[in-house]
């Protein structure tokens, strides 16, 4: 594999980790957008976001690193063709830490404190639906031409971005609905399970939707997904049915297992969809790659990374993987 | 932009991974009072520190390249012979770095010592405070006297690489051979070329070229398209940064002078106001530097390469997304005052009330 290959391997493995991860953080914001004034629900969706919530979007910014630094003819033409949805999702992101970290100074049920959880909930809808509408429009951006045109307003685009906010709420739901059954809160598991069901219908009716629309709208792009990509498709796919079953017969790991599973095939399904093509025909992994001294700066960097985070994150889930333990020494 | 990733990508990259470590281990730190031992909790303030200090610096060297850039060459408009070190370790990365990472370091040192200064101020003298302003000003009485060093050595990369910036900021508009320092100069709306003008005879040209009759080029000598059109706002961001820095090293000194002549820190209601005042201006003193460098370079987003009016996204709606970004800054400016504010307010456990001490 060439190194300019690798390195976007590796932006693809740091893209699913952020799909993953703060796709988890956004649905928790969706889940207390919806659990509405119920004050049980609401903190039980407060302690399953933890301390990750500000750690995982180092993953997203790792990923622009990688592109901007390997890929510099890819990221200046998404960032002037992606300008406004990028800057809303960026602006979202802002928002809701701001307003999680801020709602932590005031008391439950206080008007200050709905206020923020509001705005917490509806910049998290509106961050992972930015990122769908980035996602499906540069995945059936135009094949030709000086500027990539990258229609994030289309359809196809519109359809990935709601699908972007039921994958994020299906996630959080799963994650919630593990915690509460190991600590046996049957009355708050049932609401939780309530609203994995509906983000899982919504997940598995909206990635069919889109393979319609793609069909449609999007034949280039339609053929990939049905042809080099179509394992991942599929396995996408029963991944969410899994999932829903799963929460049918109350099997809670296995429904969080495999709504992950989901996420991480449909984000690669995308890349394999459109590889090597970064946006239209024109950029590819090759055409747009740096220099190759630069391209070897940027995977010691890379290495660097992948000695020094792994450790550390696994420190960081080993310590919270156990609720409120002794002290360690 | 199209090309810059390709040249200076690798400091970014590594900014990545510290910025990584960072929040990982600041999620540890915040989260992890009541699930680690003391002693493991307070090691895992050592990575932030260290991750911290190397995002400064990695971050620092691109900005160093966009002053003096390195590491490429161009080509019939296309980059070639990129060396990505040469490009990082450029002739401006090792007084940029430690001129930003001692400012920031000497903003916390007088920020530590400026929230303790305003609690004495407003009665609280007791040991706890004493020992904070100490330990602030200890910090401080070490960096500050550093950092003009490192001003000095940092200001003669400039006057050797960047000659249209030194021009701007020291408020030469015409060439002079054994050029003075200009101390006051500061440019107001009716004196574009400054008023209070006190020269020190020979000075710049000492300071920026180690002769006293060394010529300094004036702005008047590069073309037009080639000067800063905010050499004012430079000049006076400048003369603010080093007003300050000079203010700053003074106090440090007055401090422990009196403390060594008295014992105690000086805690009359001058000094203590002075040094309430030193955490927001060494603060200040940090922002007017990046105006320094960012002012002072223009026109150029990377210095006689690259012309900061054809970096600029063709994307549209770039009004729209200024004015957002500035409301969502405004915005989070006031909602953080508010509920620091809030939280100064709420007693901590097991200690009185503030106020009551």
């Amino acid at each position: 594999m060439s190194l300019a290959g690798l390195l976007a391997l590796i932006l693809g493995m740091s893209l699913t980790a952020y799909a993953l991860f703060a796709g988890g953080d956004f649905g928790a914001g969706i889940l207390d957008l919806l659990a509405g004034r119920h004050a049980p629900e609401r903190a039980a969706i407060e302690i399953a976001i933890g301390p990750l919530w500000e750690a995982n979007h180092v993953w997203l910014i790792f990923a622009i690193t990688v592109l901007f630094s390997a890929f510099p003819a890819a990221f200046s033409a998404l960032g002037t063709a992606l300008l406004a949805p990028l800057t809303v999702a960026l602006v979202a992101i802002v928002l809701r830490g701001a307003a999680l970290g801020l709602r932590a100074s005031l008391e439950a049920g206080t008007r200050g404190h709905m206020l923020l959880s509001r705005l917490f909930g509806a910049a998290s809808a509106v961050a992972a639906f930015a990122f769908g509408l980035v996602a499906g429009g540069v995945a059936v951006a135009s094949r030709s031409g000086g500027i990539p045109s990258i229609p994030w307003t289309g359809t196809f685009a519109i359809v990935v971005g709601a699908l972007a906010v039921c994958l994020c709420t299906q996630l959080a739901a799963s994650f919630v609905a593990v915690r509460l059954a190991r600590a046996g809160e049957t009355r708050l598991l049932i609401r939780l399970r309530r609203r994995g069901l509906q983000a899982g219908a919504g997940v598995l009716a909206l990635s069919v939707a889109a393979l319609a629309v793609a069909a449609s709208a999007s034949p280039p792009i339609f053929r990939r997904l049905t042809g080099v990509a179509l394992p991942l498709v599929l396995l996408g796919l029963a991944a969410a049915t899994l999932s829903l079953l799963a929460l049918v017969v109350r099997r809670y790991r296995v429904a969080r297992a495999a709504s992950l599973l989901t996420a991480a095939a449909l984000v690669w399904g995308w890349l394999v969809a459109q590889s090597p093509n970064l946006i239209g025909t024109r950029l590819t992994i090759h055409t747009a790659a740096a220099t190759p001294p630069a391209l070897t700066a940027v995977a010691i960097a890379c290495g660097v990374v992948l000695l020094g985070v792994p450790p550390a994150l696994y420190l960081l889930f080993v310590m919270f993987a156990r609720p409120r333990p002794e002290v360690i020494e | 932009m199209a090309y810059a990733g390709g040249i200076i990508g690798l400091p970014f990259s590594l900014e990545g991974a510290a910025f990584f470590l960072e929040a990982i281990f600041a999620g540890i730190y915040l989260y992890g009072w009541d699930r680690l031992s003391p002693r493991t909790h307070w090691l895992c303030g050592v990575p932030i520190a260290f991750s911290a200090a190397a995002s400064a610096f990695f971050i620092v060297t691109a900005n160093a390249w966009m002053n003096v850039p390195r590491g490429f060459q161009i080509v019939h408009g296309r980059v070639t012979q990129v060396d990505p070190l040469a490009a990082m370790f450029n002739p401006a990365w090792a007084t940029e770095t430690s001129h930003m990472v001692l400012g920031a370091y000497l903003a916390t040192a007088f920020g530590v010592a400026s929230v303790y200064a305003v609690g004495m101020l407003r009665g609280r003298r007791n040991a706890y405070h004493r020992k904070a302003i100490a330990l602030g000003l200890s910090m401080a009485a070490v960096l500050a006297p550093l950092q003009v060093g490192v001003g000095d050595l940092l200001g003669r990369t400039v006057a050797a690489h960047q000659p249209a910036t030194l021009a701007a900021i020291e408020g030469v508009t015409h060439s002079e051979r054994g050029a003075g320092l200009n101390v006051g100069g500061i440019p107001v709306p009716a004196h574009p070329a400054g008023i209070l003008d006190v020269k020190i005879p020979n000075l710049l040209s000492v300071l920026a070229f180690d002769r006293p009759n060394a010529t300094v080029r004036g702005l008047d000598t590069f073309p037009k398209a080639n000067r800063t059109p905010l050499a004012g706002p430079a000049r006076l961001a400048f003369v603010g940064m080093v007003g300050i820095g000079t203010g700053l090293v003074a106090l440090a000194l007055w401090y422990w002078l009196r403390r060594r002549r008295d014992g105690t820190g000086p805690e009359d209601r001058v000094t203590l106001a002075a040094l309430a005042a030193a955490g927001p201006l060494a603060l200040l003193a940090n922002e007017l530097g990046w105006l320094v460098s960012e002012f002072g370079r223009q026109p150029w987003i990377v210095y006689g390469v690259f012309r900061t009016s054809s970096a600029i996204t063709t994307s549209p709606g770039l009004g729209a997304t200024f004015t957002a970004f500035t409301l969502v800054y405004v915005g989070l400016s006031a909602l953080t005052v508010w509920s620091v504010r809030r939280l100064a307010a709420r007693p901590l456990d097991g200690f009185p009330a503030p106020g009551v001490v």
